[in-house]
C-alpha cells in the first residue's frame, strides 16, 4: 500500500516498541507526583521536550506535537490526565501534582511555539482523498477552516501523521478515554484507509 | 382584547418560520457533534457553539462579584472559591456544603468554620457528577450513569478521609447516554429520590417511559415511578414548601430559531403528565419535524416561560426568614446563559412569584450583572441556588468555580 512505500511504516515502529524505550526516563515517577511539578517553566518544558520535542514539535513516533496548539486544548488535556479522566500510563504520572497555574503556563508556552514542517513527503493523491473526507466530516466546523484549532479543540494542521491516525482510530474504536466524546460520534464507521488519508492531508495541510 | 390575538399571531408566524428552517435541515445528514444536531444547512457556517467551561481555578481577584447587581438591600459576597466547574449544591445536616461538577469529574465538600470556608475534593475521576442530594447522613451522587451513596459523609469530611461509596448504579438501572445524561438530584417530601433522564439528543423520538422523563425511586433504587414525561432536559427542580408539588425547569430545543422555543418553568399537578417533548415546545409550538397538527393538545403547558436558550438550571423555593416577605415561597432560578443564539441572554438569577391559585408564575430578574449585553459577553454563569439555614442564598458560578452568598439587610434610605 502507498503508505509503506513512502517511508518506514510508523505503525511498524510503534509495534517495535520505539515508543516505550524513549519513555523510560519517567519510569521512576511512581509516587504519582509529576517530576516537573514545582519546577520553573524552563525546566518543566525540558521534561515535556524529552518526548514532545524541545520546541514542542515531536519527532517521536506516536507522540503528538504541542507547538501551536490552542492553550486551552493543552490545558484541558493535561487536566483530564491529572484528574484521571483520560487514562494514560504515560501522561497521568506526568500530570499528577501540577497545579492549574503551572499547566496554564506550559500551555501558553507551547501555544506560542511555531509549527515545524511535517516529516515525510506529501502524497498528492492521498492528500486529495483525505481532503474530501475531512471536508465531508465537517472537521473545520470545530477545528477552524485552517485546522489550527480553536479554544479546547486542538490544532490538526501540521500534527504528526502517525499521532493523528492513532488518535482517530482510538476515538472510532472507543479506546481513547476521557470526557471528549464528541469525536466518537464523528469517527464512527470510518475505515482505516480513510483515516490514513485524513491524517495525511491534515499533517501536510498548508494554507 | 387585542393582546391575545397578537400573541397568537406571533406564535403562528414563528411556528411557520421554524418549519421553514427545519425543511432545509432534513436534507442534511452529515456527521456532526452532538450539540450540532438539528443545525440546518444554512446555519452550517454559524459560529454558535457551546462555550467551553474552564477547568482551571479563577484567581479570587478575577471573580466578578463586583459585577453583580441586586435589588435594594441585597448584597453579594464570595463565600467560597477555587472549585473549578462548581455546579449543583446540597447541604448536609451539620452544615457541610457539597458541590458537584461536570467535565472536571469532581465532587467538592466545603466546610465553614464561621469565618472562612475550606474545601476538599471528596471524589474525582467521575463522569459528570452533577447531581447531589443529602439524606439521613448520606450524600447521594449522580454521575453518568452511576448512583453512589457516601454514608456518614460529614464525619468523613471532618476526618479528611473518604471511604469508597456504596455503588447503587445497578439498583437504579439508569440509561448511560452521555447526551443530556448529567443529572439533578433531590429528595421529595415523600422521602423518595427524584432523578431526571434527559433526551439523548437535541430532538428525537424517545421511549416516553425511559427518556425525557423525571423519575422517582425509593432511596435504595427500588420502586421506580415516572413523575413527568416529555421533559427534554431538566437540570433543576424543587418541591413547593406548602403543597409539596414538584416544580421543575426545562431546557428546550436548540437550532429551531434564535427566538424560540422558550425555556420553561413547569409544575407537576398530576403525576406522569406529558410536557410536550419532542412534538410540542414552549407554549404550543409544534415541532416542525416530529410534530403535526394537534401535537400540543393535551400537553401540560409551562407555568412560566423564559428567554429561548437561556438555560434555566438549578431552582429552589425560598422559605427563609432573612429576605423580605414578598419572597416567601417564591422560586429562585439560576440561568446559565445561552450559546445557541447570536444575541446572548441569561447568566442571571430570576425570581418566580407564584399566583394565588398556585397555577402560574411571573418572572423577574433578581441577580444580574454577569451578562454584558452591550459586548454580547458574560463574566459568570450561575447554575444553582441554595437557601442556607440563616436565610441567605448561595449561588454557584460554574464559570469561575465560585459560590456567592446573597444576604439582605433592610436599606436605610435616610442614611448618608
Amino acid at each position: 500500500m502507498q503508505l509503506s512505500q513512502r517511508a518506514p511504516s510508523w505503525r511498524a515502529l510503534l509495534a517495535m516498541g520505539a515508543f516505550t524505550v524513549l519513555v523510560l526516563p519517567f519510569a521512576a515517577a511512581a509516587d504519582e507526583t509529576s517530576p516537573a511539578a514545582g519546577l520553573p517553566l524552563e525546566e518543566q518544558v525540558q521534561y515535556c521536550g524529552f518526548c514532545h520535542g524541545s520546541d514542542g514539535n515531536s519527532t517521536q513516533p506516536g507522540t503528538p506535537s504541542l507547538a501551536g496548539q490552542p492553550a486551552l486544548a493543552i490545558t484541558n488535556q493535561l487536566i483530564y490526565f491529572r484528574e484521571r479522566l483520560r487514562q494514560s500510563e504515560i501522561m497521568t504520572p506526568q500530570a499528577r501534582g501540577l497545579d492549574d497555574e503551572e499547566i496554564q503556563a506550559m500551555a501558553a508556552y507551547y501555544a506560542d511555539q511555531p509549527v515545524a514542517e511535517p516529516e515525510g513527503e506529501r502524497d498528492a493523491d492521498l492528500a486529495k482523498q483525505g481532503q474530501e473526507i475531512v471536508t465531508s466530516q465537517g472537521c473545520a466546523s470545530c477545528h477552524s477552516s485552517d485546522y489550527s484549532g480553536r479554544e479546547q479543540m486542538p490544532r490538526l494542521a501540521g500534527q504528526r501523521e502517525d499521532y493523528l491516525f492513532a488518535a482517530m482510530v482510538a476515538y472510532r474504536d472507543r479506546t481513547r478515554g476521557g470526557p471528549d466524546t464528541t469525536m466518537i460520534d464523528i469517527m464512527r464507521g470510518i475505515s482505516d484507509e480513510d483515516i490514513e488519508a485524513m491524517a495525511h492531508h491534515l499533517a501536510h495541510f498548508d494554507d | 382584547m387585542t393582546l391575545p390575538v397578537f400573541t397568537r399571531l406571533t406564535l403562528a408566524i414563528s411556528a411557520a418560520s421554524l418549519m421553514l428552517v427545519s425543511t432545509m435541515s432534513a436534507a442534511e445528514e452529515e456527521p456532526q457533534p452532538a450539540w450540532a444536531q438539528g443545525r440546518s444547512a444554512e446555519m452550517a457556517g454559524s459560529s454558535l457553539a457551546p462555550h467551553a467551561t474552564p477547568m482551571t481555578t479563577t484567581a479570587e481577584e478575577n471573580i466578578p462579584v463586583d459585577d453583580i447587581r441586586l435589588p435594594d438591600g441585597f448584597s453579594a459576597e464570595i463565600w467560597a472559591n477555587g472549585m473549578p466547574g462548581a455546579r449543583m449544591m446540597a447541604l448536609g445536616d451539620d452544615g457541610t456544603l457539597f458541590v458537584g461538577t461536570r467535565s472536571i469529574g469532581r465532587v467538592y465538600a466545603v466546610q465553614d468554620n464561621g469565618e472562612e470556608r475550606e474545601h476538599q475534593i471528596i471524589a474525582e475521576g467521575l463522569t459528570q457528577p452533577n447531581g447531589l442530594a443529602f439524606k439521613d447522613g448520606s450524600l447521594y451522587v449522580a454521575a453518568i450513569n452511576r448512583i453512589l451513596r457516601y454514608d456518614d459523609i460529614e464525619s468523613q469530611v471532618a476526618d479528611g478521609t473518604i471511604s469508597d461509596p456504596e455503588e447503587l448504579t445497578d439498583a437504579f438501572g439508569l440509561p448511560d447516554d452521555e447526551h443530556h445524561g448529567w443529572k439533578f438530584l433531590a429528595f421529595g417530601p415523600d422521602d423518595r429520590l427524584y432523578i431526571p433522564v434527559g433526551a439523548p439528543c437535541n430532538g428525537c423520538e424517545v421511549d416516553e417511559d425511559s427518556h425525557a422523563t423525571i423519575h422517582s425511586f425509593e432511596p435504595d433504587g427500588s420502586d421506580m415511578q415516572v413523575v413527568a414525561r416529555g421533559v427534554r432536559n431538566s437540570v433543576g427542580f424543587d418541591f413547593h414548601p406548602e403543597t409539596g408539588e414538584l416544580w421543575f425547569t426545562d431546557n428546550n430545543q436548540d437550532w429551531l430559531s434564535e427566538h424560540g422555543p422558550n425555556d420553561e418553568l413547569n409544575r407537576v399537578s398530576e403525576p406522569g403528565a406529558f410536557y410536550g417533548f419532542p412534538v410540542c415546545h414552549g407554549i404550543g409550538i409544534v415541532d416542525p419535524d416530529l410534530g403535526s397538527e394537534g401535537s400540543c393538545d393535551g400537553v401540560t403547558m409551562p407555568v412560566a416561560t423564559m428567554d429561548p436558550h437561556s438555560a434555566p438550571l438549578g431552582m429552589r423555593f425560598y422559605d427563609g426568614e432573612m429576605f423580605p416577605e414578598e419572597y416567601q415561597n417564591a422560586i429562585f432560578i439560576a440561568r446559565r446563559g445561552s450559546w445557541n443564539r447570536a444575541l446572548s441572554v441569561g447568566y442571571d438569577i430570576q425570581v418566580a412569584k407564584i399566583s394565588d391559585d398556585g397555577e402560574r408564575a411571573g418572572l423577574s430578574p433578581f441577580m444580574v450583572g454577569l451578562h454584558d449585553p452591550h459586548e454580547n459577553d458574560f463574566s459568570g454563569r450561575p447554575v444553582d441556588v441554595l437557601q442556607m439555614p440563616d436565610g441567605a442564598l448561595l449561588v454557584a458560578d460554574e464559570q469561575n468555580g465560585a459560590i456567592y452568598r446573597i444576604s439582605y439587610e433592610t436599606p436605610d434610605y435616610d442614611a448618608e
